[in-house]
């Protein structure tokens, strides 16, 4: 935990874990875990999606293209979804993603996908944390650029 | 095809004819080795058409961009007849899947295909010997007889046969109303097909990511493959090129690269049926059906299913089971 309690040394790089919650249950899960004052890493960038239905498997695969050094999908427990049905169609095309990314060359363990409901403060704690440590034992990205950008475009 | 079948071909063509508002099929291109899609609409037209090894074009695309003339007033619509290998009956398949072609307003010529000919590695072996004069080219047992300016030479059909022919499952059209010709037998088992998938898997991540570095670097971006495959459906709302969403920028990075091969391979993910266009329109010699094999694969074990083989089946990112576990 001592690499997350402290502030990154200098030069070294800041860990971006991307995160895509789902509006019904995991966004209510991280608020949760807050108001609870549960302690949770920084590394978590937290982009809100009205359901893990909504989550195309390109805005991970962009993400880790992009350079982020770890993705983390979460949305309500199956069965339990805001819209019924929308967390069966993500779970699928989720586990494809997991399967793919590897044979692009891409470390599966920094893609990760799981659910956790709005009173789940305590669980969700636990994976972001869980997940982050991962995320710091792999370093950072090393990104698909051979070389430097020259512009950032 | 010998001389017998092509003579069965054209019969059945004359026969089918009458009823059908188009026959979609190939004609000789300008030497031996090149055929190119062509429309027939009279019996002169329709007796122009071949099947040979270098009828390399997949047709379902061209139906699928041809839409039928309304019907006459009073009229039933005129069917559109196709020819069809087993990969371009497969395209077929995926395409009534998804409702954008008709079974009933399709009349399917079905040929069994001995494989097809990778132009580029033909002309690699071959050197300058084929650059003009070519006569004739047949498939003769194991080997392709090219009847060249400076005589004959032969090559080993492993040598000069696609990528896709040499790892076909599906020789045989899947879905036809007549097929001309007798069955031919699958050249590669299960496991053989996806060999290619394995050699990339037995790298360690790491050199994963150099093997595609070093294949995608090579990516113009000029969307031919894109062009070429039949179930591309978005045509010019490609979210490759739209501004809005804007997915890409102009800027030809590496990482723009892979973000357009991953978003081609992701929307043929469960859709692909390996008719392996896109490769070979690729004219920086990448291996983009490669990333669909993969998918494909996966799909097989996640969810047991093959695209292109059933017109009833649905693809499976496009519906769900509540009661699968552990996905």
């Amino acid at each position: 935990m001592s690499t997350l309690d402290s502030a990154p040394d200098a030069g070294q790089k800041i860990i971006r874990i991307v995160g895509f919650l789902c509006n019904w249950c995991s966004y209510g899960g991280a608020d949760t875990a807050g108001v609870c004052r549960f302690k949770q890493p920084t590394d978590l960038r937290i982009i809100r999606i009205p359901c893990t239905g909504r989550m195309d498997p390109l805005f991970a695969a962009r993400a880790l293209i992009k350079g982020a050094d770890g993705v983390l999908v979460s949305g309500c427990h199956p069965r339990d979804c805001h819209y019924a049905v929308g967390n069966f169609y993500a779970r699928r095309r989720l586990e494809l993603l997991k399967h793919f990314l590897p044979f692009m060359g891409f470390d599966e363990r920094r893609f990760r996908y799981t659910w956790v409901s709005a009173s789940e403060g305590q669980i969700w704690q636990k994976v972001v944390t869980e997940f982050s440590e991962q995320i710091h034992q792999l370093g950072p990205n090393p990104g698909v650029e051979k070389q430097p950008r020259t512009c950032d475009a | 095809m010998t001389t017998t079948d092509i003579e069965q071909l054209h019969k059945l063509m004359e026969d089918a004819l009458p009823e059908l508002e188009a026959l979609i099929g190939w004609q000789p291109g300008y030497d031996a080795l090149h055929a190119a899609p062509a429309i027939a609409r009279t019996p002169e037209e329709a007796s122009r058409l071949v099947f040979n090894p270098f009828c390399i074009h997949n047709l379902a695309r061209t139906v699928a961009k041809t839409p039928p003339p309304p019907a006459k007033e009073g009229e039933a619509p005129k069917k559109i007849g196709v020819c069809v290998k087993g990969c371009d009956s497969r395209s077929i398949i995926a395409l009534i899947q998804e409702g954008f072609l008709k079974r009933e307003q399709l009349y399917i010529i079905g040929i069994p295909c001995k494989g097809t000919i990778d132009l580029r590695r033909l002309m690699k072996l071959a050197g300058e010997d084929l650059r003009a004069g070519v006569k004739s080219a047949r498939i003769e047992g194991d080997s392709l007889v090219v009847e060249g300016a400076k005589g004959s030479r032969s090559f080993p059909l492993e040598k000069v046969l696609a990528r896709r022919c040499m790892r076909c499952k599906y020789p045989n059209p899947v879905i036809y109303d007549v097929m001309a010709g007798d069955p031919v037998i699958p050249r590669a088992s299960e496991e053989e097909a996806h060999k290619d998938v394995d050699a990339v898997e037995n790298l360690p991540v790491a050199e994963r990511l150099a093997f595609w570095q070093g294949e995608l670097d090579r990516c113009i971006r000029c969307y031919a493959c894109r062009n070429a495959c039949p179930l591309c459906m978005c045509q010019d709302r490609c979210i490759a090129e739209t501004r809005d969403p804007k997915w890409l920028p102009q800027y030809m990075g590496l990482s723009e690269k892979f973000i357009f091969h991953f978003i081609h391979a992701m929307h043929l993910a469960g859709r692909c049926t390996e008719c392996g266009e896109c490769e070979r329109v690729c004219p920086q010699e990448i291996p983009v059906t490669l990333i669909k094999e993969k998918l494909n694969r996966i799909t097989k074990e996640l969810l047991d299913y093959e695209a292109g083989v059933s017109t009833e089946a649905v693809p499976p990112f496009l519906t769900f089971n509540p009661e699968e576990l552990g996905i």
